[in-house]
């Protein structure tokens, strides 16, 4: 519920800046839709529409697959401060 | 002639020179197949999200270029066959967004390297300064 409360206006951050591609290479803007444990966050709750949802999964899989953000962070596998090359 | 963009990832083992070679090589391939590279951007040393070949740190460096299709495959292969490369990933950009995104990219990228030589004295004089009023 809490997590939910967060986004409870529901609009796409996206479509409001008017943004039409994703960059892999720019952390801080995937940051938004990454769960704290560096999943994808449904649509449901980031509010982000069909298309820039689109754009958003691609980008973060690009950036899993170069290593700039891990796949899955669980007890084994801790990032002490993973957004530090973000400035 | 489509436009292209490939992000590597050279050990952190090797020394200034060796990281800087290995730049180097890359961009020879691509040059020698036709390609017409526009910009490089340095991103340096950054910490990986998860080890690769138990590395824990990489030098990024990203190519921006226009070539033929073909070069793709030659340049894949360089790359696969570098052991000092642990990783790439190469993106093509085709559609019109794409492609406006792809020069500003391009633009930011040279702007960067223009003012990398501006940045690095700043940095240098700092410390100096805190040198003397000590």
């Amino acid at each position: 519920m809490a997590e939910r409360r967060k986004f409870k206006k529901r609009y796409c951050k996206y479509c409001e800046q008017k943004v039409d591609f994703i960059d892999y290479k720019d952390l801080a803007s995937l940051k938004f839709s990454l769960s704290e444990r560096f999943k994808i966050m449904p649509r449901r709750l980031t509010g982000n529409c069909k298309r820039h949802q689109e754009l958003v999964t691609v980008a973060i899989k690009r950036a899993r697959q170069t290593a700039l953000i891990p796949y899955i962070v669980d007890r084994k596998n801790v990032v002490e401060n993973p957004f530090e090359n973000v400035r | 002639m489509t436009c292209y963009e490939t992000l590597f990832v050279v050990k952190p083992t090797l020394t200034d020179e060796e990281t800087a070679a290995q730049i180097e090589k890359i961009k020879e391939v691509v040059a020698k197949n036709g390609g017409e590279l526009i910009a490089t951007d340095d991103m340096g040393m950054r910490k990986l999200a998860y080890p690769v070949e138990k590395n824990n740190r990489g030098y990024y460096t990203v190519l921006f270029y226009k070539a033929e299709g073909t070069l793709i495959s030659e340049l894949e292969r360089n790359l696969k066959i570098n052991e000092d490369v642990i990783k790439f990933l190469t993106v093509k950009y085709t559609k019109q967004k794409e492609l406006a995104q792809f020069n500003k990219l391009v633009e930011s990228a040279n702007k960067k390297t223009d003012a990398a030589p501006e940045a690095a004295p700043v940095e240098e004089e700092a410390p100096a300064a805190e040198s003397t009023e000590a």
